[in-house]
This record gives C-alpha cells, structure tokens and sequence, in this order.
C-alpha cells in the first residue's frame, strides 16, 4: 500500500539523529566553517558515541540474505537519518567518520574477505574513514574517460594518475580508486582498486579551498607507480571474469551512484529544511503580519516548503526503490537532480527573506554556500538529466 | 512504512481504468470536444464500471473508495482524455456531499430521481464570491446574482450551493434547477479548453430557497463545506496528473521517433532534457496529490493545507508540462491533428476553473507562517 508514514522505529531514528544535529552538530557549525575544519576531538567524541557517515546499506549485495522474508529499510532509514544530521550542518556530516561514499562499492561488488577487511575498521577506538575516487582533472562528468592507468604485474597492479575533489581522500584509511587497464576498451577496461593509507606510490598533494563545506576536507590524490596488490582488486579477478562482456569496472561506478544519490539528495533537503526553519522563525518573530513584505514571505515560504516536501518524496520513493530491489536509476538521479537544485533555490529564497542582514553571521548564507556543490558532485545536474533521459527513452529503443 | 506500491485492489483499478481510457476515452476525445458533450455510450460503459460512483457513497449505489484509490483511478482516466472526464454527468464534484451526508432526509426524498433517472448535480462554491449575494427572506433566502463559470452548470439538474448570507451566516443549500423560474444559465462563449465539460455561469434573480432545502447551516454548514473543498480540490489535482502522465507519454514516444538533422531528436539535450523535466514534475504533482490524499482519508489536522499545496503544484506541474508538450512536437503540437494542443487548452482551463495559483499558494504561506494546521478557511 501507498503510505508516507514513518514507522515507529524510522521515527526514532529521526528523533535520535536530529537530537545528534540540534545539539552536538549545530553549535559547532559556523565556528567549524571559520576554522575550515571539524575539530579532532569533536570527531573523536562522536566517534565513541558510534556516529557514523553510513551510506552502504545501499547497493542490494547478499549480506541481507537473512532479511530476505522481511522487506529491507537500510535505505529509507539512511535517507531519513542523513537529512536530519545534514540539517545540523552538511560540511561536519561529510566529515563524520566511516566509510561514507567508499562504502556502496565495497559492499555492493567487493568479496566477503574485502568487506570484512575494509568495512569492520570503523570501530570506536579512532575515527577512521573511507573515501571514493573517481573524477580526475579530465574526466569528471564523463567518468568513462579516467585516465588513471592500472598496469597488470606479478601479483598485482600499478597505478599512475591523479584524482580531484576526492571528499575526505587525505585522511582516509582506504579509498576506492577507479582507474583503466586500457584506455582504448573504454568502459570495458576500468577497474576498481582498494588504495590504503601508506601505500608506497599513493599521496594526497593537495586540500582545496571551497566555496563551502569548508570544514569538510577535499583533497587531490596522486598515484605515482603505486603497487595495489591483487586481493585489492574490488571484487577480485572473478568479478571481472565472471562479467567479461560487461564494462564492470564502469559498473561498478555508476551502481555506486545509483546508491549514494539519494543519500546526496537527503543531504540537499536537510540543508534546505535547516534554511528554511531559519527564516520562517525569524518571520514569525520579526516580520509584520500584514502588508506586501508579509505576502512576500508567505510567497516564498510556501514554495520552498513544498519544495522540500517534494524532494523528500522523490527522495523517499528512490530509497524505497532500493530497499525492495527494484531498479532505481532514475528515481535515483530524479531525487538527485530536484533535490540539488531546489536546496539552492530554497535558500537564495531565506537569503531574500533575510535581506542584507543575512549577511553578518547568520546561519543560511553558510548554507548557500554549501549548498550550491549538492547539484555537482555525485553527478551534476546535467548528468542527472541525461540518466532520467535514458530511462525515459529506453522503451522506444532510442539511447540518448 | 513509507511505501509507493498500490494494493492489489488498486492495481486492479488503475488496470481496468488505463485500459479504458487508452481505447475508449483518447479515440473520442476530439469528437466529444466537437459536440460539446460526452457520448451517451462512453457515459453509459464508465458508469457501469462504477467510474462514476468512485466518491459516491454505497448507499447511494456508489463505490465508496478512499481518496487515496479515487486520486490513482482519476490518473488512469484523466490519462484518456481531461476533457472527457470533465465531461461526465452524475454527481460530479458534488458527489461529496452525498459521501460525507449518505442519510441526509432532504437529499434521500431526491434518491430514486438521482440513482434511477441519472440526474447531474453541480457544485456551487460561493465563498469569496461577491457578484452573488445570499440574503435572508421569510424563513427562507433569496440569491441573487451571477455566477462565475460553474463546471456542469449547462446540463445541471441540481445544485449544491456552498456559501455564507449577508449576515455571514454559512449555508450549504440545495436547489431544484427546474423548479426554479428565475434560475437560468448563461451558456457563454467558451473556447479554451474542457468544452465538453457544462460549463455555465447561474444567473440568480431573487431565486428562493426555502428553509428546507437548507442542507445544513451555521457550524455544521461551516464544518461540511471545510470538508467537502479540500476532497473535491485533491480529485480535482488527481485528474491533473493524469493529463501530465498522458502529455510526457506522447512527447517522449513523439521524440523518440520524430528525426531533425539525421537522428532522432530525443537525442538533443534541448529535447531529451526538456523530457526528464516533465517526468520529475509529473512525479513530484503525484507524490504530493497521494501524500494529501492520504492525510485526508486519515483526517489529519494538516490535510487541508496538504491540500492545498498538492492542488498548486499540480496547477503549475500541468501547465507546465502540457506546454512542453506541444513545445517538442513543434509545429505539429500546435495543430489538431495532435493531442498535446488540446491538452495544454483543456489544463489551463482547469487550471482557471479550480482556484488561482497564487492565491493557493499565498494561502498555504500564511498557514505555515501562523503555525497552524488547519484546513480551508471558509471567508
């Protein structure tokens, strides 16, 4: 049946992860902007409390097996629980320890040995990340045209490339690197490796000033002649065997995305929502109750509401989607591309509402400036249009 | 937990409802806009379907369903064709009254005339109206005025009239059209579009009602009309997604087939991004309908401004989406000889008929900012 109901226990996880963001996140957001960083004892406490970035309860592996005769909610749950701790603020809920994008792929085509070992090191003694590495300086919406080579040798691969705008890359203990084994197999030909941490060839050069999200570390990576041996091949040789006429390197990817866009798209909707709160709590107090700048606000008020209603159901239906094992893709990219687009929307709507005292120290021009990223990466919006496109198209046999 | 799959019962519906609306209702729909009427046959299949009868209640030999299986049964029709639906006689957007009043002693001496003699009934909603007036006479209350145009006005037999007297008082009242000598309709000139829809404006001239076709009045008249605006507004939207699921439908088969410049022009990102678009509004119109809906059939204290942010977004989503429409086809999307032209006409006029965008849209930013939950004010 047709239901936008939370259930008990999704209620609870709403409650429990926005008491987290209203009281351990939020305090800490402007000043955490201003230093460009979340502080290491901050990171360290949530740690112990077992606060987790988890996005790979997506990805539909077999390790829900014993769920089988009951319907899965990983994914809803995780929509549910990632927009509340990104309306606390996004840039610290990037930054919270785990396996975060890194962890889709792991789960959804690493062996049973893989999953074991790079997903149970997020344990509470230390905060410990996970990262995801797939746009190069020439290869960023087209993520089929990496130009990070794998070379096969005795025992493993080499690697040599660089990868850009890699969240959390410099302090992660692992990050999955997608990379080519030949350039002219196209998709055919890339691979998904498990770079960690101190492997001998594999760098972080460089962590970017942004725009936003200026507490959450982007960084470059550089692989110079970098041995990953075999068993970090993602999915093992067999994967690849097994799937020889399918690009399953490229695959593996662009399943990733269909996971984490969602949880993307939540993000964009906690930070709309936050914005949103904001400004019609300082209507109510400050504005008056009648005349044109009232209408005004109720104008833009209404819109961004609905708005962030409908992006969350989009969001809702794509998570749903994953949870019963249907083919998301385009529910996927639809939440995705609503979702990014209208969080920058809502907000340029507070700022209007804020006029120009909203920019001395208050909560939504921060917000602006984070926000505008949630329609890049992850695919930007354009990519999002050409993905809903193509499975729009797909009946009548036209690939656009 | 939250969830987006019909039931079966549903399933079977929309299935019965698609199929109709494929093969009996889109053939017709330009023959019907032609003859400004809804062929007897068409009328007579649906009605015999229970399509008719989806508010209506079981002992008014209506199906009686909940909002949230009429708003995906409407989709599926409205899919055929708007102005067809629009078209259909019976109780139409009144059909809440019966729904919500089934035993009502003045509406039960009218049963055998409505049920067996397939009467229409039209809604009359006069709040906020000031070219009508409601005056207080003897025991009774002349109306006086003209209306703006009222769908089914044209083949009415009954009215149900939502409004307040002079004296603020609210009256929801019944009126027999024939028994009425100084009640006549204005067909009008109509043009736009759902031509075969009835449109008519009412010209009262002191026409009376007397006390007892009063259906109700005062706090239970208030609390009736609050009830019955928003469940006609959701059916209202509901049909509207239909109209987009049908305009995205035929823009991308048309697209996807149609060749500019040596290849299909689904291929362009002009035309291919313009499609997505259209899916991501109709999905969002129809997220928001069914949320409402759902709210409405569990009465929730917030349903009425679920409501009303569900009607708008359909309002804008359709036109919207209509447009496009006949934007991709081009040319041929300004001509008869395609749908689309039709089915941008028909959304806008929908779009006129069942309340002002932003109005809606102020409406709903005043409850948000007020706090409050409440449904729709009666002014």
């Amino acid at each position: 049946m047709i239901t936008y109901e939370l259930t008990e226990q999704q209620k609870q996880i709403k409650e429990l992860t926005h008491w987290f963001a209203e009281n351990e996140i939020r305090p800490i957001s402007l000043e955490a902007d201003r230093l460009g960083k979340v502080p290491d004892e901050w990171l360290d406490k949530v740690n112990k409390m077992g606060i987790q970035l988890n996005t790979s309860s997506f990805g539909g592996d077999n390790a829900n097996k014993k769920l089988a005769k009951k319907e899965r909610q990983g994914n809803r749950l995780g929509v549910i629980a990632t927009e509340e701790i990104a309306w606390g603020d996004p840039a610290i809920a990037l930054s919270l320890p785990g396996a975060g994008l890194g962890g889709p792929p792991i789960q959804s085509s690493g062996t049973a040995e893989q999953k074991q070992r790079f997903l149970s090191i997020f344990t509470k003694d230390e905060p410990r990340w996970g990262a995801y590495a797939l746009t190069e300086p020439e290869a960023g919406s087209d993520a089929s045209a990496v130009q990070t080579t794998a070379q096969k040798v005795d025992g493993g691969y080499v690697l040599n490339g660089q990868k850009i705008f890699i969240t959390n890359g410099g302090r992660a203990s692992w990050v999955v690197v997608f990379a080519t084994l030949d350039k002219s197999l196209g998709r055919a030909g890339q691979r998904a490796f498990v770079v960690e941490k101190g492997m001998k060839g594999f760098s972080c050069t460089k962590l970017v000033k942004k725009m936003g999200l200026r507490a959450n570390e982007t960084a470059e990576l550089l692989f110079e002649d970098c041995f990953i041996p075999d068993e970090n091949l993602l999915g093992g040789e067999e994967l690849y065997q097994t799937a020889a006429s399918k690009p399953s390197g490229f695959q593996v990817a662009m399943k990733t995305f269909d996971s984490t866009r969602p949880i993307v798209a939540a993000m964009a909707i906690g930070i709309a929502r936050a914005a949103y709160e904001y400004s019609i709590d300082l209507v109510r107090k400050e504005y008056p109750k009648i005349g044109r700048l009232y209408t005004i606000a109720a104008e833009l008020l209404a819109e961004a509401e609905q708005n962030i209603a409908a992006a969350r159901y989009l969001t809702w239906e794509a998570a749903w989607k994953a949870d019963i094992g249907v083919a998301n893709a385009k529910e996927a990219a639809m939440s995705k591309a609503f979702a990014g687009q209208m969080a920058l929307e809502v907000c340029v709507k507070c700022l209007e509402i804020l006029g120009p005292i909203g920019l001395d120290g208050h909560l939504v021009e921060k917000l602006y400036r984070d926000v505008k990223v949630f329609d890049i990466f992850e695919g930007t919006n354009q990519i999002q249009h050409l993905v809903i496109a193509r499975r729009q198209y797909a009946p009548y046999g036209v690939r656009v | 937990m939250t969830s987006f799959l019909p039931t079966d019962e549903e399933k079977e519906f929309i299935h019965v409802a698609k199929d109709i609306a494929i093969d009996k209702i889109r053939p017709v729909a330009r023959e019907v806009e032609k003859n400004q009427v809804v062929d007897a046959f068409l009328v007579g299949e649906l009605d015999e379907l229970g399509f008719l009868a989806l508010e209506t209640p079981e002992n008014w030999e209506g199906i009686e369903l909940p909002l949230i299986t009429q708003v995906q049964i409407l989709q599926a029709l409205s899919y055929g064709d708007l102005g067809v639906i629009q078209g259909l006689p019976g109780l139409g957007d009144a059909a809440t009254l019966f729904r919500l009043c089934p035993d009502h002693p003045l509406l039960a001496t009218y049963k055998d005339d409505i049920i067996h003699s397939k009467k229409t009934v039209a809604l009359l909603d006069l709040t906020g109206n000031a070219t009508v007036t409601i005056e207080n006479k003897n025991d009774g209350w002349l109306i006086n005025g003209i209306t703006q145009p009222v769908r089914l006005a044209s083949f009415a037999d009954y009215i149900v009239v939502l409004g307040r007297d002079l004296d603020g008082l609210p009256l929801v009242m019944w009126v027999e059209v024939a028994e009425q000598q100084n009640l006549k309709v204005e067909f009008g000139d109509y043009r736009l579009g759902l031509l075969a829809s009835g449109l008519g404006k009412y010209e009262f001239e002191n026409v009376y009602v007397a006390e007892e076709l009063i259906l109700a009045s005062d706090e239970e008249a208030l609390q009736l009309i609050e009830k019955i605006r928003p469940r006609v507004q959701l059916l209202q939207a509901a049909k509207e997604v239909g109209l987009m699921e049908a305009a995205l439908d035929y823009a991308t088969e048309y697209t996807a087939g149609r060749k500019a410049f040596g290849q299909e022009i689904a291929k362009f990102q002009g035309v291919s991004f313009r499609i997505a678009d259209m899916a991501m509004e109709t999905r969002i119109a129809n997220h928001l309908v069914w949320q409402a809906a759902l709210e409405v059939d569990e009465d929730k204290a917030s349903a009425g401004g679920s409501v009303i942010r569900a009607l708008y977004r359909a309002h804008r989503s359709v036109r919207y989406v209509t447009d496009s429409a006949v934007q991709l086809l081009g040319g041929h999307g300004y001509v008869q000889e395609y749908p689309v032209e039709k089915w941008m006409r028909d959304a806008q006029a929908q779009v006129s008929l069942y309340g002002r965008e932003k109005e809606l849209l102020i409406q709903r930013g005043e409850q948000l900012i007020g706090g409050g939950t409440i449904g729709v004010n009666v002014r």
